[in-house]
């Protein structure tokens, strides 16, 4: 029996409609772990699918800096916001990035910067202060509005419609993603991210 | 045990021994200790070597890690390096590797992708074992490595941006100026040392010279095979500790540092100290050993000169006195030798003065006198000149001692040596006290005229009464003399020939006699004859002779006198004279009186048995008046022959009574008092007191033939035997004359009163059995008056040497 597009999609709303009372969307909590099961703090998950538009122009953030350090240590973004970088320490700071996804340099300031810096290329951004090495933050810049960054139980809740999405994983600091994955959206309301 | 033949040889071995372990005892540790000492020092230098080493190359590391962190913290070197602008990275580097005096620079990215050096870097990397080790493991770190053959310290420094994007590595050369640069710091001399895969173990650079760092080349390769990290070895005649370190280690390959410390620099130091200390040792040795030395000596010197003196005292001389120097010990030592010497001296003087010196006159003795013959004739010897040896004997001596007392005796014979002394011709003429009363006079160069010019001179002296102790005595001598050469060649021959010649003297009753070879036979015979005497009582060769006596007055025989013979087997006839002398002194003559005493009894048995009412009278001796046992005999003789006790005459000489006055008392009392007749024989030749006599119970006198004999010549004896026979008709005492050889005596004597006679005029001494005859004669004789004539010749006949032994049985017996 060939099904048209419409029985199809009127299958998988029944189905849902079945299954999760027909709810669109939906709060779907991730879950990263370990190799060793523990769940992994400020991991950053995204997920992406063909429809939503990956830059948003309008976006804003802030990373502070306080205490000679970033925060939030980790940041993510959707491609296309602009962060600022208000200082809130009593020193100055100068903060730069040497990553190819976004370099800049804000030098020596105090206080809120003027402009924010827009990040618009999708890629992990270190930020470093020329001034304190010791001080290191990452911005993870995502092409989707669906991102979240897990909680000190690994646990991160998402606002997802049902459908298919790929998601990536990454571990804090690490520039590539340690887990890419496809995964369908339909009534489900957590998905467990191993990282191997 | 080493004997010593002194003392001092002896404490100083001891000591010196004694002192020598001490030291030996005090350097042998503290050669120990010094050895041991100086390998601490040397062994604590390496250790603070090899720290400072180590701090050494962490100060390196840190000043060229934190020059290097300069590069890498530079924002435009972190953005070139970030943005993979390898040019810029390179030349950043080129002038930083110069800046800072490295011989490699090179950067390394985190993924590797990304190398850039300053020389042929990618070579370099490739050399360089596991270079993600070197960066992951030892970043900002020590560490050597070698390159291309060379070793190399390399300091790794990371690039942060702000994350570890790569490294950077700064590599320095180890080279000369490193090794200086410890040596500065250490004072040791420091190797480094390499084995790589293409080449052995190698010497890459020495502060050590060529010869020894090669040298150490071979051991270092040992000790590290051997894991040793620590080891001292001698190497070119010295000692070296070594600190070996491994600062590269691979399968293959191996950089080592050894530092290398020389005990010798402190060696030197104790060694010296060490000789110092043994030549100290030595100096004081040697001051011990002259101490000890000088001490021993002055200990053992004084006893070496003790040793001298005490041996100068064993070779007898007590002369020298002993010189005490010290107070101390061998000082009393001294004293007390001193003080021996000194007793031993008095003592030697005193036994010389005993062996040489009569005590009781101070004249010398025997020996003394002996030797002075012996010298005198030794000096003789030679001058042709004569010497005469006299020698004087008191007669009865002993009885004067024995009435007057022995101080009275011992005076007495002073006074005779002094007379002796007195009328010596030359002073060095010598008076001796050979016995108890017997002198001898030693006469230089006499011959025989002056030799009895002074014997007459001392029998002159003696005719005097000698006065001792107030009191008078009659002195008596005999003398004897004996001449050198003619009488003797030796002292022993001259006195024994002076002695034989003095009892001639004495024999005969002769002031003085010479001697002369004829006076030798008889003395010889006497000897032999003495041990015949024994024999002859038991084989009856004795002979009872009789000598007639008769009554004066009415010429009738009353009796005899019983004397004795003997007929010796070899030698015929021998007079009482030669034999009873000598009887007396053996004791034989108790037996010759039992003899006579036994005969006696027979006889006048025998004349009982005839009807013959005759007396015998038997002599007796001495010792027979000491017998007590003899009344008892003579009682039991008297009664086994019948016979009454007055038929028995006993006659006792004045001089036998002298003996032992007292016991002779006792025996004579007792015999009186068995009604026995006693006689005093030989009356006026002694010195018995009348008044003595007259306690004695005696009944009859018997004047000495000497007066009788030339009685009618001589009208001084004449008056002797009449004022005799008065003095003992006086006491009561009955006379008997001795030695009538005439009738004109026998005539003499009838007048006078005396009461019985007997001589060669009435009878000679004749064996018994022909006294029986005699008496027929006499008898017949005195009846019908046979001529005198024919008496006569009877009486002078008898003896063959014309001598007159009358009255042989005489017991003189002093």
């Amino acid at each position: 029996m060939a099904w048209t597009t419409f029985q199809r999609r009127c299958f998988v709303a029944l189905l849902l409609a079945l299954t999760c009372h027909g709810i669109m969307a939906a709060d779907v909590t991730v879950m990263v772990t370990d190799a060793g099961g523990k769940p992994v703090t400020d991991a950053v998950v995204a997920f992406y699918d063909s429809k939503t538009p990956a830059v948003n122009a309008n976006a804003a953030g802030k990373i502070i800096q306080k205490n000679k350090m970033f925060n939030p240590k980790v940041t993510v973004v959707q491609t296309g916001t602009s962060i600022n970088f208000p200082n809130e320490d009593t020193v100055r700071h100068h903060v730069y990035s040497f990553s190819p996804a976004k370099k800049f340099e804000l030098k020596l300031y105090s206080g809120v910067p003027t402009n924010p810096v827009p990040f618009d290329q999708a890629g992990v951004v270190t930020l470093g202060c020329n001034i304190h090495d010791s001080m290191v933050g990452y911005i993870y810049v995502v092409d989707t509005p669906f991102f979240a960054k897990t909680d000190d139980k690994g646990k991160a809740i998402l606002k997802l419609n049902d459908g298919q999405y790929t998601y990536q994983a990454w571990l804090p600091g690490q520039n590539k993603p340690a887990a890419e994955q496809k995964t369908t959206i339909e009534g489900v309301t957590e998905v467990k991210i191993p990282i191997p | 045990m080493i004997k010593f033949k002194h003392i001092r040889s002896r404490i100083a071995f001891t000591f010196l021994t004694v002192v020598v372990a001490i030291q030996l005892a005090g350097l042998i540790p503290l050669k120990y200790a010094l050895v041991k000492h100086a390998n601490t020092l040397a062994e604590d230098q390496i250790d603070v070597g090899q720290r400072v080493f180590v701090s050494l190359l962490q100060h390196n590391t840190q000043s060229l890690k934190q020059a290097t962190q300069v590069l890498a913290a530079d924002f435009a070197f972190r953005e070139a390096v970030a943005t993979n602008d390898a040019e810029t990275i390179e030349s950043a580097l080129e002038s930083y590797q110069g800046r800072i005096r490295a011989q490699i620079a090179f950067y390394i990215s985190n993924d590797e992708n990304l190398v850039v050096g300053t020389s042929d870097a990618k070579a370099i990397l490739k050399s360089l074992d596991a270079r993600q080790a070197i960066i992951q493991s030892n970043a900002g770190k020590l560490q050597f490595d070698i390159v291309d053959d060379k070793p190399y310290q390399l300091i790794t420094v990371p690039v942060k941006a702000p994350e570890t994007i790569g490294w950077i590595v700064m590599g320095f050369a180890v080279d000369s100026q490193l090794t200086s640069q410890i040596k500065q710091l250490t004072h040791l001399d420091v190797t480094f040392v390499q084995k790589t895969n293409a080449k052995d173990w190698q010497l890459v650079s020495s502060t050590a010279d060529k010869t020894l760092s090669n040298l150490l080349l071979k051991t270092v390769a040992d000790l590290y095979r051997q894991r040793l990290t620590l080891h001292s070895v001698d190497l070119n005649d010295q000692t070296y500790h070594l600190k070996i370190r491994a600062l590269h280690e691979t399968p293959d390959e191996a950089l080592l540092v050894v530092l290398q410390g020389s005990v010798a620099p402190f060696t030197q130091d104790l060694n010296m100290l060490f000789k110092v200390m043994l030549v100290l040792t030595l100096i004081g040795v040697v001051i011990f050993a002259v101490l000890i030395w000088y001490v021993s000596r002055k200990t053992t010197e004084p006893i070496a000169e003790l040793v001298k003196d005490a041996d100068k005292i064993a070779m007898g001389d007590y002369e020298t006195e002993i010189q005490v120097s010290s107070t101390d010990e061998v000082g009393y030592l001294a004293k007390a030798m001193n003080s021996m010497r000194e007793a031993v001296l008095q003592r030697s003087l005193r036994i010389q003065r005993l062996a040489f010196n009569d005590e009781l006159t101070g004249l010398s003795n025997r020996l003394a006198f002996n030797q002075g013959v012996h010298q005198a004739i030794s000096t003789h010897a030679d001058s042709q000149q004569k010497l005469s040896v006299i020698v004087i004997n008191i007669h009865r001596f002993k009885p004067i001692n024995q009435t007057l007392g022995r101080d009275f005796g011992d005076d007495l014979l002073r006074h005779v040596g002094q007379v002796l002394k007195q009328y010596v011709l030359s002073e060095q003429d010598m008076v001796a006290r050979l016995d108890a009363d017997e002198f001898a006079v030693l006469l230089q160069h006499t011959d025989q005229a002056k030799a009895t010019r002074y014997a007459d001179k001392i029998q002159q002296v003696f005719e005097q009464p000698v006065s001792v102790q107030g009191q008078a005595i009659d002195v008596r001598t005999g003398i004897g003399i004996a001449l050198y050469p003619d009488h003797g060649v030796d002292e022993e021959a001259l006195l024994n020939h002076a002695e034989t010649a003095l009892q001639e003297s004495r024999a005969k009753k002769s002031p003085w006699i010479v001697y002369n070879t004829a006076l030798e036979i008889d003395q010889s015979e006497t000897l032999t004859l003495i041990s015949d005497l024994k024999q002859a009582i038991q084989h009856d060769q004795l002979l009872l002779y009789i000598q007639p006596k008769i009554d004066i007055t009415t010429r009738r025989a009353v009796g005899g006198e019983a004397l004795i013979r003997w007929v010796h087997p070899e030698k015929g006839m021998i007079f009482p004279d030669q034999f009873i002398p000598f009887a007396e002194q053996t004791g034989v003559i108790s037996d010759i009186t039992n003899w006579m005493l036994l005969r006696a009894c027979q006889v006048l048995a025998d004349f009982q048995k005839q009807g013959l009412r005759l007396s015998l009278a038997v002599n007796l001796s001495t010792r027979d008046l000491n017998n007590m046992q003899l009344p008892a005999q003579i009682a039991h003789l008297l009664s086994s022959h019948g016979l009454e006790a007055k038929a028995l005459k006993l006659e006792i000489t004045e001089g036998s009574l002298m003996q032992d006055p007292e016991r002779a008392e006792l025996v004579v009392k007792k015999l009186a008092a068995m009604g026995l007749h006693l006689a005093i024989d030989d009356f006026g030749t002694g010195y018995s007191s009348l008044a003595y006599l007259r306690q004695l119970p005696v009944q009859e006198l018997k004047i000495d033939r000497s007066f009788v004999m030339f009685m009618d010549k001589n009208s001084g004896d004449a008056s002797i035997v009449k004022s005799t026979i008065d003095l003992a008709h006086n006491l009561g005492l009955m006379v008997v004359a001795e030695g009538i050889e005439n009738e004109y005596v026998l005539n003499q004597l009838a007048r006078l009163g005396c009461n019985e006679g007997q001589g060669y005029f009435i009878g000679k001494p004749m064996p018994e059995k022909d006294f029986s005859i005699w008496l027929q004669r006499w008898e017949g004789q005195n009846e019908i008056e046979i001529d005198i004539g024919d008496d006569l010749s009877f009486a002078i006949n008898p003896l063959e040497d014309n001598q007159q032994p009358s009255d042989p049985f005489k017991l003189d017996n002093i």
